[in-house]
């Protein structure tokens, strides 16, 4: 199923790409004088199923191509392999952190009758990555600037945002993509009504009477739920990954997305195309094993 | 379900409502959205003549809002369209039908949910380029997997089920007892429900385009391209930045609270 996927995206994407109007030659500035030359050499000429066919055998074989305009003649796993170690140095982090951030809140706040935090993170969850994103750079930059004018600091070094590659924008650019995808908030929910429900289940108490630990119950009914959120949630972070590198000025796969695209640069945006599909399959199987590991139903249904 | 009880889902149904009909009145209104810019009036404060003040050209905050409900609105309606009419016919046919139908028709759903939509939407508006109509017929199709997904799963829990054996006992067609008692009887509140997170996905895409200059470009309004005005502006105000802000919050904030509304009755939870 994984690898199945994986093909059926690339062969989606890539019909897409042949069927639209234009192709990468056109954004050569002597287009019209290369065209016979690199439609054979790009594979540009030959009937789609024939590209699409072709294309796949060379996946196979681990050989992505090269980019045809946005690095030419570079391999494009050695155009993406930076970047997307950029991109999932931001990605795990904010997957750590919605799910760390989100017990720890649960934990807080299910022992609470009434509790504002509950309400407060979803209302924030729900804000897009974009605005979020926008309304933190104008307050942090406004804040910064004033308390730099009346003296009190000298400039920072990451001010302004986003300009400067700093740990900051990095810090920042985690913490949006844990909120703004959902994902803390949908943590939290489901930790906080988890540990209400524990605090009055009779195993618990049983446990608490004899001594011994609460907190492998507590795992053992976390766990599963927040790896079936964290599947799920899975295509949200990276697509909130991309726009937040877009706003954040990071050198990650999604500006290098949307730059092979607009180019046409088929390659290259089919490779990125694959890293990113993999990577949401990947955390869906994860999923999916950690899930049969802790949960004996599912065993015994597989 | 009582609005003195739960009264957030009729307030999340009028806020919709209200949009709604800024769509259809605003442009009637002859508001002009060229004519409107004034360099004398660069972010002015709220006030009687300008209930939101203006923005970095000294164009009405509120006025902006009302059209920008336009590229909203309509393009969102046929996403939804775009995103049931995919999504119903092949859900109902794997959910009724099961086997090999059912595990290609799923297959087609992992294969387009394999890509992120975010992903998705970018590069088929960079090929294709942008417009409000094909913008909302790739969030249709980038969505309808979720909902067919759901549809089948709903479905196939009552295929055996005892209500749907007696009508068939009964000799009641198959059409009728797929439209009226399936999909209508045991699925509208939860088409009902994806259909609306489809509309606030389209509303999220549109102005995250717009803000990235993707989407509905200027002079022309959106809430995304409302806020990405310079942020070196020391004077702007804060209704300018936060009116638009306010405005996209306030309608994702009622889609959820109209779909929980949804989810409370029967079965259908």
């Amino acid at each position: 199923m994984f690898a199945g996927t994986l093909l059926g995206c690339l062969v989606a994407v890539h019909l897409l790409l042949i069927f639209a109007p234009g192709d990468a030659i056109d954004s050569l500035p002597n287009a019209e004088e290369v065209r016979p030359l690199l439609e054979a050499e790009w594979h540009l000429g030959q009937p789609a199923p024939i590209q699409v066919a072709s294309y796949l055998g060379d996946v196979l074989t681990g050989d992505l191509r090269t980019s045809l305009v946005y690095r030419p003649g570079m391999p494009v796993a050695d155009v993406i392999a930076g970047p997307t170690l950029r991109s999932l140095g931001v990605l795990f982090p904010a997957l750590f952190l919605s799910i760390l951030g989100g017990v720890a809140l649960g934990a807080w706040t299910g022992g609470r009758r009434l509790s504002l935090a509950r309400p407060l993170v979803w209302s924030v969850a729900i804000v897009p990555v974009f605005l979020i994103a926008r309304l933190t750079i104008a307050w942090t930059n406004a804040a910064t600037w004033s308390l730099m004018q009346s003296g009190a600091i000298s400039r920072p070094g990451w001010f302004a945002l986003p300009i400067e590659d700093h740990p900051l924008r990095w810090a920042l650019a985690v913490t949006i993509l844990a909120v703004g995808s959902g994902a803390l908030s949908e943590v939290h929910a489901e930790s906080e009504s988890l540990f209400r429900r524990l605090r009055d289940a009779g195993y618990v108490q049983a446990a608490r009477a004899r001594g011994a630990p609460v907190w492998p119950h507590i795992l053992r009914n976390l766990i599963p739920p927040l790896t079936t959120m964290i599947s799920s949630r899975a295509a949200f972070f990276v697509g909130g990954l991309v726009i937040l590198e877009k706003i954040l000025l990071m050198n990650g796969i999604g500006a290098i997305l949307w730059q092979s695209a607009l180019e046409r640069d088929y390659p290259l945006a089919l490779g990125i195309t694959l890293v990113t599909a993999a990577v949401v399959a990947s955390l869906r199987l994860v999923g999916d094993v950690v899930r049969t590991a802790i949960d004996p139903r599912r065993r015994e249904v597989a | 379900m009582s609005w003195v009880r739960d009264p957030l889902p009729w307030l999340g149904a009028a806020i919709l409502v209200t949009v709604l009909l800024a769509a259809v009145l605003g442009p009637l209104s002859g508001y002009d959205v060229v004519a409107d810019a004034d360099p004398g009036r660069v972010f002015a404060a709220p006030s009687a003549a300008h209930w939101l003040g203006t923005d970095h050209l000294g164009r009405d905050v509120a006025w902006r809002l009302v059209i920008a409900t336009g590229p909203l609105v309509g393009p969102g309606l046929l996403a939804c369209g775009v995103g049931a009419a995919l999504a119903i016919p092949l859900g109902t046919a794997s959910g009724v039908l099961g086997g090999p139908v059912a595990t290609a028709i799923r297959f087609a759903f992992t294969v387009v949910e394999g890509l992120p939509r975010f992903v998705l939407v970018l590069l088929v508006l960079a090929i294709y380029g942008h417009d409000g109509l094909i913008l909302a017929l790739v969030a249709g199709v980038a969505y309808a997997p979720t909902l067919g997904e759901a549809i089948h799963e709903r479905l196939e829990g009552l295929r055996q089920a005892d209500f749907i054996l007696a009508n068939r006992a009964h000799g009641v067609p198959e059409t009728q007892l797929v439209l009226v008692h399936l999909l209508w009887g045991a699925c509208r509140r939860l088409i009902a429900r994806h259909l609306l997170g489809l509309f606030a996905f389209f509303l999220v895409l549109e102005t995250t385009l717009s803000y990235l200059e993707f989407g509905v470009q200027q002079p022309w309004p959106s809430w995304g391209n409302m806020l990405a005005f310079d942020l070196d502006y020391a004077d702007a105000t804060p209704a300018a930045l936060l009116a638009p802000a306010l405005a996209i919050w306030l309608v994702l904030a009622a889609t959820t609270w109209v779909r929980r509304g949804l989810s409370d009755r029967g079965h259908d939870a």
